[in-house]
């Protein structure tokens, strides 16, 4: 996964690394907030296709806010939750996920990624 | 005014209110069947006097008439009558009865020109304070209290909607039109592309006032009853559509039909998933709610307040779902099929509007009388229910 360090913080390009480093460790990540619903969404919907995701969530986490702005930097967005990578890419926030399900590219990626099995 | 002398007369009112005797009588002497146009002079005149005699009921005189009109009488005189017309008893009720029903109504009509215009009045309300929301700037949060308790949000939203609907018309009749007169593919094309950015529209205004009145979104008051009868996190349920669409699609080849299929199963995966977090989230709504104590009850409140917030998140990406289905409905289709398929969608909401509004002006039973023979008021109500069939109801 690419990364720009256009941010001269440690704590941000840190951050992402270890991100990078999370998410590349499991076929399917999730990054989470235990308290947030559209997480939970998020969830169900994988494992509602008989996907089991690694998440991590981030306020159990005790480097977790950090984490959060890291992501939050990334999607450019106002929510840093929930952040789906597949195989170690990023496909996104839960509209980016939706949009690639219903358009028929999210199932190939997630056997390409040895997430599902037919 | 005693009506005792002209209960047999057939244009007699007795008994009735006297408010409508005149133009009771009116209606009588226009029908061609009324017997009193030959033998005497205006009714009116006999009303007032009190007791003027034809011909034809001077052998009743002595009859204690009850104030009705009693049409049992008329056949006792019999041959005794030198009317040209013989009034029988069942042409007497008849008439009585359609007097009856012409005066209901009229006292209908009475009162539907009043809702109208007490409607009008506050319609006019209504736009001015709209009015003077614009001018103000949408409100944040709840402090819309001053103008009447008009939330802006939804109120605009109402109107671009309603601006939105009218365009949904101008487009199918484009549409219906190029599909019929078989266009070629690329001229459809541009027809089918313009009707889809049509409808990314209503996502984009949905959006926005999604940001300023969840509530109304979720709710459906933007919509019609029958819409909101179906209405799933503020909209349309896309997989119910696909279920709709599969049968009118026309012949399919097998990686559509496959594709589609598929596009229908995803919906429900992802419909599902958005339903269940929409269910937690109301569920630790409760929970926040129903565990405020009296001491930090602000605190709840506020707590409550945010979590109120990821409302507009969840039709959010409702929205974003119903749109992806259309695109890739699009995607999955040739040209022809997908001028077809978005067609049968907009008729079919088209025809869920018209369904609301004939829904609304219905006849209501307690507006019937209990007369045996409703043929004047059937007819009244199917007027009444066309004139109101071309307005489709947006609040």
């Amino acid at each position: 996964m690419q990364y720009q360090q256009s941010e001269s913080r440690m704590y941000y390009s840190e951050s992402l690394e270890r991100v990078v480093r999370l998410a590349s460790g499991s076929a399917v990540v999730i990054f989470s907030v235990s308290t947030c619903c559209m997480c939970h969404a998020v969830k169900r919907l994988f494992c509602g296709m008989g996907v089991n995701p690694t998440v991590y969530e981030l306020d159990q986490d005790p480097r977790g806010h950090e984490i959060e702005m890291a992501l939050s930097h990334l999607l450019g967005g106002d929510s840093a939750v929930p952040v789906v990578f597949i195989g170690g890419k990023l496909v996104g926030a839960m509209d980016r996920v939706m949009a690639s399900h219903i358009g028929g590219t999210l199932v190939p990626l997630l056997k390409e990624a040895g997430a599902l099995w037919l | 005014m005693s009506f005792q002398q002209h209960t047999t007369r057939g244009s007699s009112k007795s008994g009735e209110g006297s408010t409508d005797s005149g133009s009771a009588v009116n209606t009588l002497s226009n029908t061609p069947e009324s017997p009193t146009d030959h033998r005497q002079p205006p009714p009116r005149q006999m009303d007032s006097a009190g007791g003027i005699d034809s011909p034809r009921i001077s052998g009743s005189h002595s009859h204690p008439a009850a104030a009705k009109a009693k049409p049992a009488q008329e056949k006792k005189r019999g041959p005794g009558s030198n009317s040209d017309e013989v009034l029988d008893a069942k042409t007497l009720r008849r008439l009585a009865q359609n007097r009856e029903a012409a005066r209901k109504s009229r006292l209908r009509k009475k009162a539907y020109v009043q809702q109208l215009e007490s409607s009008r009045i506050r319609l006019a309300q209504m736009e001015q304070d709209l009015q003077r929301a614009r001018s103000q700037g949408l409100f944040l949060g709840g402090g819309g209290a001053a103008s009447g308790s008009i939330n802006s949000g939804g109120a605009i939203f109402d109107m671009e909607y309603s601006r939105w609907l009218d365009n949904d018309h101008r487009h199918m009749c484009e549409l219906r039109t190029a599909f019929q007169a078989h266009l070629s593919d690329g001229d459809l094309r541009v027809i089918v592309e313009g009707y889809i950015a049509h409808y990314d529209e209503v996502f984009l205004l949905k959006g926005a006032a999604a940001k300023s009145d969840v509530f109304h979104l979720i709710t459906g008051m933007w919509t019609t009853p029958a819409e909101r009868c179906f209405l799933w996190m503020g909209g349309f349920r896309p997989s119910d559509l696909i279920k709709m669409l599969i049968p009118q699609l026309g012949p399919l080849t097998e990686q559509q039909f496959m594709g589609i299929c598929s596009l229908q199963h995803s919906s429900q995966q992802a419909e599902e998933a958005l339903s269940q977090g929409l269910e937690q989230l109301q569920q630790s709504l409760v929970d926040t709610i129903a565990n405020g104590s009296v001491n930090d009850n602000m605190q709840h409140m506020a707590m409550a307040l945010g979590k109120l917030a990821n409302l507009e998140g969840f039709v959010r990406q409702a929205d974003n779902l119903r749109q992806q289905t259309l695109h890739q409905l699009h995607r999955l289709l040739t040209i022809r099929q997908a001028a077809r398929c978005f067609l049968v969608i907009g008729d079919y909401y088209g025809r869920l509007r018209a369904l609301s509004s004939l829904w609304a002006s219905r006849p209501r039973e307690s507006m019937i009388a209990a007369a045996d023979d409703n043929s004047c008021q059937t007819t009244t109500d199917l007027q009444m229910v066309h004139s109101s069939q071309n307005h489709f109801s947006i609040f």
